[in-house]
């Protein structure tokens, strides 16, 4: 799971996947806006076939909150 | 080509948006495709055409309004006249779209639905600001991105100069960077970073240095660049201005009849000096950095400056400012 929203985090934000962890902040390390964060949840709903609720994607802070939120609701 | 169109959006809005999306279409030959309350714009049809060709309607009882959080509000309000505008550009049933409805709004669904082009991080709103020698200038970004980096800015540049030759025909634009003082070392960070991009570029841009705000009406450049906050500051202190200064010579005209007798000899150059200033005349304001054609035209348009927003739309479209920008940007 890490390693597929790595892979669309860097390619929406910009960076390279080497640079992500499961610690990267969306605000402080990435330097992403809101849309930017919406344009990231977009991408996984088409990619995971799922909806993110709007009030789970203003709790997200960092890549691992993502991942821990699809864990929950995929498996 | 194809327009769709928000029918609710703005503070005129359906009537105004309607009547000049009317005059657009018998003016430039298009089809249109108005968003908003089926019943509201088939009334306003009736009543002011008898013609109905090229005008599809697509039902949309919600409103975004300028109180939504604008992310939000893409998301929640499916059923919205911008969101439906919006996702007639993104499933191909229209090719570009005009929006007198919330900016921040239209500038997330432009980014989010839409889509932006290749190598485009942040789409920018550029405003045309009429300027003393008759001309206007294109401020951007007058407020999409609050933060800024050097590489932003420097895409603002490219983008600004394909859409002003291309759009209004201006052969080599000459770009200015806002800066609080002209020497090349002045101001932060950004602007000097900014600047020493601009010099160095590999593109035949027509950089022509640092501006200062209050030169900026003297019509000196083109294209001024700035970071959104910056860009918004500067363009609210001239509408207010404007506004204000020309309001404090009415009071004055009217305080005695002296000066209403001067008042009246001088009407006609008054006159001529606020059509200068009229937006309404140079359309809206496109957001630029996304994959098709995005006008915002100005909250408070009456029908002839959606016209000109639809217009604008109509040549952005034709004249390949996107792929023009997307074939640059790869290039820097």
């Amino acid at each position: 799971m890490f390693e597929r929203i790595r892979e669309l985090v860097a390619e929406k934000v910009g960076v390279e996947p080497e640079d992500i962890s499961m610690e990267t902040s969306f605000t402080d390390d990435l330097e992403a806006d809101s849309i930017t964060l919406f344009e990231l949840v977009m991408a996984i709903e088409d990619e995971f076939d799922i909806e993110v609720d709007d009030e789970s994607i203003e709790k997200i802070e960092t890549v691992g909150d993502i991942v821990r939120y699809l864990e929950d609701i995929i498996i | 080509m194809k327009i769709a169109i928000d029918a609710m959006g703005g503070d005129n809005a359906p009537e105004a948006v309607i009547i000049g999306s009317i005059q657009a279409r018998d003016e430039y030959n298009l089809s249109l495709v108005l968003c908003g309350k089926e019943i509201e714009i088939k009334r306003i049809l009736e009543k002011n055409t008898s013609n109905f060709n090229n005008i599809e309607i697509i039902n949309a009882e919600d409103i975004i309004s300028n109180d939504d959080k604008p992310v939000l509000a893409i998301r929640r309000k499916k059923e919205s006249s911008m969101v439906k505008a919006l996702y007639a550009v993104k499933e191909g049933n229209a090719d570009a779209i005009v929006s007198a409805g919330s900016t921040g709004a239209l500038l997330s669904g432009g980014t989010l639905l839409i889509g932006r082009i290749k190598g485009i991080e942040r789409p920018a709103i550029g405003s045309l600001i009429p300027n003393m020698s008759g001309g206007f200038c294109l401020l951007i970004d007058s407020g999409a991105n609050v933060d800024s980096k050097p590489e932003f800015l420097y895409d603002f540049a490219i983008m600004g100069d394909i859409y002003l030759k291309r759009v209004m025909n201006i052969k080599s634009p000459r770009i200015a960077l806002a800066n609080i003082g002209v020497e090349k070392s002045k101001g932060n960070k950004l602007t000097v970073e900014t600047y020493n991009m601009l010099v160095n570029s590999q593109l035949k841009l027509n950089f022509i240095g640092n501006i200062e705000a209050r030169d900026i009406l003297k019509g000196e450049a083109d294209i001024v660049i700035c970071d959104g906050f910056t860009g918004n500051m500067i363009l609210k202190t001239m509408e207010g201005t404007v506004l204000e200064i020309m309001k404090g010579l009415k009071e004055e005209i009217m305080s005695s009849m002296k000066t209403k007798l001067g008042g009246i000899l001088i009407k006609p150059a008054l006159k001529n000096f606020k059509r200068k200033f009229d937006y309404s005349e140079h359309g809206g304001a496109p957001l630029l950095g996304v994959k098709a054609p995005v006008i915002k035209a100005h909250g408070s348009s009456d029908a002839k400056a959606i016209k000109n927003a639809i217009r604008q739309a109509k040549i952005c479209g034709e004249s390949n400012v996107n792929e023009l920008i997307e074939e640059s940007i790869m290039r820097r």
